[in-house]
């Protein structure tokens, strides 16, 4: 294996492309534990330590812009992620646990794109986009366009993300994540994100994704839209959660069956609504 | 095998001049490349904590981490807890409170719980199952483990 560690964006996009087995280097966390268990041998692996852009936050009134080596630990501790925001800061804080927070990055997390992981539903419940750098250049894709598969994305040949775009959300939105797992720090047997906003005691706006039961992140537009105008009660919740538990297609695993997921979605909604609206104080 | 690149690491405050291939992991150059054998290795993919050392103050799980990035950063590990041969105090809490059965896991214990009070010096009991949520006991003694860390805590926490 060769090793590189360009000190620009444009370097690793050139040497990515310039090979066909390359890999970036994010925080390593999975990507070295595949290289120890022997199921990746890159032929070149580029770190992305050294590429100061994407070590940045940038704060517009629109929204934020995180590079892409903010490591979980960062996004955890920072106050600027607030308001509907937030649903980032709340998945960072409690994915995994400390040391892995240490060394995982959101770019990571995303580029894994492993159906069991948080910051991915959490940046879709986020509307978030990505900015990825290629030999064309630069393009900006919603994160659920690059989300396609279980751990598979859209990147082509040579590229890789270099930011992701948060906006803002609507005045008085709150963010929250829930995430349900049978001892803290494992991987969520369910895990939901969702953005808020009410006015009085009405939903204005709404944007829910769960993780661990698909490929990718559900969200499910009926299920939003059920919550958009109701005062977000006991029926509402209830068919909301129900129409994200039908188009789930979760799978069996040590964590939890497929049945079981299902069953776990309209509570899990509950509770994580409940808990938004805490930190609404309504 | 790869070429092999050289570089040094500074652990435990001295700097060590390494020739490694770029896969090496900083868990396999410490045990292997330097016999510093007091960094267990237990599962070798991040879920047990028995790997873990310091990098620049923070715990860091050093089979998940490639050493040659590491270059220029502060390593510690558990042989760089003691000082002019005197067990650290977290050591010696974990021995006061008959915490240690098989030890294997406590050489990430003890760098973990070092980090934690370094950083705060009166952890509550609820912080320090948090910062812990990183280690595995094999032998599953934690109860004793939290207790010797709290007896630490600066101000008793009330819980
Ligand atoms: C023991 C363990 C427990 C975990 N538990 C949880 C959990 O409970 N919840 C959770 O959400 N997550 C969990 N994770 C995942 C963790 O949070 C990280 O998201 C994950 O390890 C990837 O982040 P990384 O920065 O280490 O990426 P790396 O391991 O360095 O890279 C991952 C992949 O993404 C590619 N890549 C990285 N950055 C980029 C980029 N900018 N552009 C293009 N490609 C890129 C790499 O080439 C590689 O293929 C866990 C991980 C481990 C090892
Ligand atoms: S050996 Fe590193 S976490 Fe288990
Ligand atoms: S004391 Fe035996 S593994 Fe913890």
């Amino acid at each position: 294996m060769r090793y590189a560690e360009p000190a620009t964006v444009e370097e690793g996009v050139a040497l990515l492309a310039s090979t066909q087995n390359a890999r970036c280097l994010a925080g390593g966390a999975t990507l070295v534990a595949m290289m120890n268990a022997r199921h990746l041998a890159p032929e070149l692996l580029i770190s992305l330590h050294r590429m100061a852009e994407l070590s940045i936050l940038t704060e517009t009134p629109e929204g934020l812009w995180l590079g892409a080596m903010l490591p979980h630990r960062a996004l955890a501790d920072e106050p600027r992620l607030r308001g509907a925001m937030e649903v980032i800061r709340s998945a960072a804080s409690q994915l995994a646990h400390p040391a892995i927070r240490n060394m995982g990055t959101i770019g990571g997390s995303l580029c894994l794109a492993d159906p069991s992981t948080e910051l991915p539903v959490a940046l879709v419940a986020a509307s978030a986009h990505a900015e990825i750098a290629g030999p064309e250049g630069r393009r900006i894709i919603p994160v659920e366009s690059l989300l396609v598969d279980r751990f598979q994305t859209s990147l082509r040949h040579g590229e890789l993300v270099t930011r992701i775009w948060v906006p803002r959300g609507g005045p008085g939105a709150v963010g929250h994540h829930l995430r349900f797992s049978r001892v803290a720090s494992d991987y969520p047997t369910v895990s939901i994100s969702l953005v808020l906003a009410l006015e009085g005691g009405t939903c204005r706006q709404a944007r829910v994704a769960v993780g661990s039961c698909g490929p990718v992140p559900l969200h499910v537009e009926a299920a939003d839209q059920r919550l958009v105008g109701s005062a977000l009660d006991a029926p509402a919740l209830a068919e909301a959660g129900q129409l994200l538990a039908r188009a789930a297609t979760p799978r069996d695993d040590v964590r939890g069956t497929a049945e079981y997921r299902r069953l776990l979605i309209p509570r899990l909604l509950g509770r994580a609504v409940a808990q938004a609206r805490e930190r609404l104080h309504v | 095998m790869s070429d092999r690149l050289s570089f040094s690491l500074q652990i435990n405050g001295e700097e060590h001049a390494l020739a490694v291939a770029p896969e090496r992991t900083l868990l396999e150059v410490l045990r292997e490349e330097l016999r510093a054998t007091g960094t267990r290795r237990g599962c070798d993919q991040g879920s047990c904590g028995a790997c873990m050392v310091l990098v620049d103050g923070e715990p860091r799980l050093s089979c998940l981490s490639l050493a040659v990035t590491l270059r220029g950063r502060a390593i510690t590990t558990i042989e760089g807890v003691e000082t002019a041969g005197a067990l650290h105090p977290v050591q010696r809490a974990l021995i006061q409170h008959g915490a240690v059965q098989c030890g294997f896991c406590m050489s990430g214990i003890v760098v973990t719980a070092k980090a934690l009070l370094d950083h705060n010096p009166s952890p509550t009991l609820d912080e320090i199952r948090q910062a812990l949520g990183s280690n595995v006991c094999r032998c599953s003694g934690y109860a004793k483990v939290i207790e010797a860390i709290a007896s630490l805590s600066k101000v008793r926490p009330h819980e």
